[in-house]
């Protein structure tokens, strides 16, 4: 595992982003997503950075596939995985480079935030252990469609598909939650266990639950293995 | 340096390679030749480490391609058929990513990529976005890309695709003097490629080897055929005689004999003209009558045809 060739892969896709329409697309649509509810949190006179994040991340869910869906797919269709393929790379070395670079362009993304803070700091007395798990929380959540949306690109050189398919995964994902509170007994914990949503919940109250995190950490393990057996298997 | 034997890729039921087997002695250049879809790029990327095959051994330098993969990736420059170019980055970004991927020493990654631009006369380029290249450039960069960790091994698919006849030859040129330090495969439909850069030919067909040999023997087989089809009316068993005692001749066979007094010969000759004249002054001499003379067999060419006219005119 060499951090200068999962670095090499990770500048490729950041470079990518800046130099195409879908990433400021995808920072339009944020930028304007959370500055309108920092713009009701103000009209409110509330010193929380809570609404941010918890109406953001619905919003972040179908933003999400715009980062990912080309990671592998692109590869694919264009001719380029061949170069990456007879490489001395890992397969690892390759879906972590990918993935580190969707990550740090939402780094990017997400650090313009960093300005509301600054305004709620200024102008009140935020609650700053609440602010700090919702970041937590916004992360991890973020983080994991990724590593969803990753996956779903390594199965088809179709970006459109791609797409659509990681938005169905993650919103089934997302409201099996409600479906399980219909259902009783063990059948229906299940299902909110494994909802995104029942997860996400806690730490937008403030609150880092253990449970929640190791949630969030094997969803996110999960598309990257998967993602590796996926790639290891085209080769035969 | 590198070493095929009986390689077998298939796909459901259709083998894609068909026991493949040829080498490639170190410092030479073989031509893979065959029409689209005869199996050179499966087996390329077989070579290549893209592709896993389904039985059969390759080795590179040495190396298992199942087996030890990242040695044989050290080893090996690959041009596959699309040039693995990315058109968002300029070609000194391009150059610099690869140059890590393929783990180009970082101090030594600006002059490799200068050097390499230099060789490919992209020096101009630099700077340029490789999506907003031409297609002959694109090769070029595509290239570049193989040639840029200085590798012992290369394996070209198609390097002349879709350049100009200037290109064409330019590119020639320079596979060329990259001979004798490195080893070279390349792949190919266009019969005049292979006699212009190759020192040893492999002609695969749905899959298949059909034939293998060096260059020269095969130019020889293509040009002056040894074997002379010869139809004369005359009394079979005397001529037949007599042209074996011709001087340049070893051997002659009865194909048919006497219909309408005309029987017809196969004589192996030694392929010289001198060898022919003696045929046909001998039967002059003994007042027979010569129907035909004419070259045969040459199995090469026959292939050559069959290839060659499914691809039209290349």
């Amino acid at each position: 595992m060499s951090g200068r060739k999962i670095w090499a892969i990770a500048k490729k896709e950041i470079g990518y982003y800046f130099s195409s329409p879908i990433g400021y697309i995808v920072l339009t649509a944020f930028f304007f997503a959370t500055g309108f509810f920092f713009w009701l949190i103000l009209k409110g006179g509330q010193a929380s950075m809570v609404p941010v994040f918890s109406n953001t991340i619905v919003i972040l869910l179908f933003l999400s596939p715009g980062i990912t869906m080309r990671l592998w797919s692109e590869e694919e269709k264009s001719g380029t995985a061949e170069l990456l393929k007879t490489s001395p790379l890992t397969i690892w070395e390759i879906v972590l480079g990918k993935y580190l670079g969707a990550c740090t362009f939402f780094a990017a993304m997400l650090g313009s935030t960093l300005i509301y803070l600054a305004i709620i700091a200024a102008t009140g007395n935020p609650d700053y252990g609440i602010v700090f798990a919702n970041y937590v929380g916004y992360i991890m959540a973020s983080i994991a469609f990724f590593s969803i949306g990753l996956l779903v690109s390594t199965m088809t050189e179709n970006q459109i598909v791609a797409m659509v398919v990681t938005w169905v995964v993650l919103l089934t994902f997302w409201v099996i939650g409600a479906a399980g509170d219909q259902v009783p007994g063990e059948m229906g914990d299940f299902l909110k266990n494994i909802s995104i949503y029942k997860h996400i919940d806690d730490f937008f109250k403030g609150v880092i639950g253990l449970n929640h995190v190791l949630y969030f950490a094997s969803l996110i393990f999960l598309g990257l293995f998967l993602s590796v057996k996926v790639l290891e298997s085209k080769r035969s | 340096m590198i070493e095929v034997k009986d390689l077998v890729k298939t796909y459901g039921p259709l083998a894609a390679v068909d026991r493949v087997t040829f080498s490639v002695p170190e410092g030479t250049i073989l031509g893979l030749l065959g029409p689209n879809g005869a199996g050179k790029t499966t087996t390329m990327r077989i070579l290549t480490t893209s592709l896993a095959p389904s039985g059969g051994k390759a080795t590179v330098a040495g190396f298992d391609v199942v087996d030890q993969p990242q040695e044989v990736r050290k080893k090996i420059g690959y041009l596959p058929e699309i040039p693995p170019i990315y058109g968002d980055m300029t070609v000194v970004n391009y150059l610099r990513f690869v140059a890590d991927i393929k783990e180009i020493p970082e101090e030594k990654k600006a002059n490799r990529v200068g050097e390499v631009l230099e060789m490919l006369s992209l020096d101009d380029m630099g700077k340029r976005l490789i999506g907003h290249l031409s297609l002959g450039y694109r090769q070029r960069v595509g290239l570049a890309q193989a040639l840029l960790h200085d590798p012992e091994v290369l394996v070209l698919d198609e390097p002349t695709r879709g350049l100009d006849p200037k290109q064409i030859l330019e590119i020639r040129k320079l596979i060329k003097s990259l001979k004798g330090k490195r080893t070279i495969v390349l792949s190919t439909h266009i019969l005049p490629e292979v006699s212009a850069t190759c020192d040893d030919v492999v002609i695969i067909h749905q899959g298949k080897v059909v034939a293998a040999d060096s260059v020269e023997a095969l130019s020889q087989r293509l040009s002056g055929s040894k074997t002379l089809e010869i139809e004369v009316k005359g009394p079979v068993a005397e001529v037949g005689k007599a042209l074996e005692r011709t001087e340049g001749v070893s051997g002659v066979k009865i194909l048919s004999k006497e219909t309408k007094g005309i029987s017809r010969f196969e004589a192996t000759t030694d392929g010289s003209n001198e060898a022919r004249e003696a045929l046909f002054n001998c039967i002059v001499k003994n007042k027979w009558v010569l129907y035909q003379m004419t070259p045969v067999g040459m199995s090469l060419e026959d292939v050559f045809m069959k290839l060659t006219t499914k691809e039209g005119a290349a």
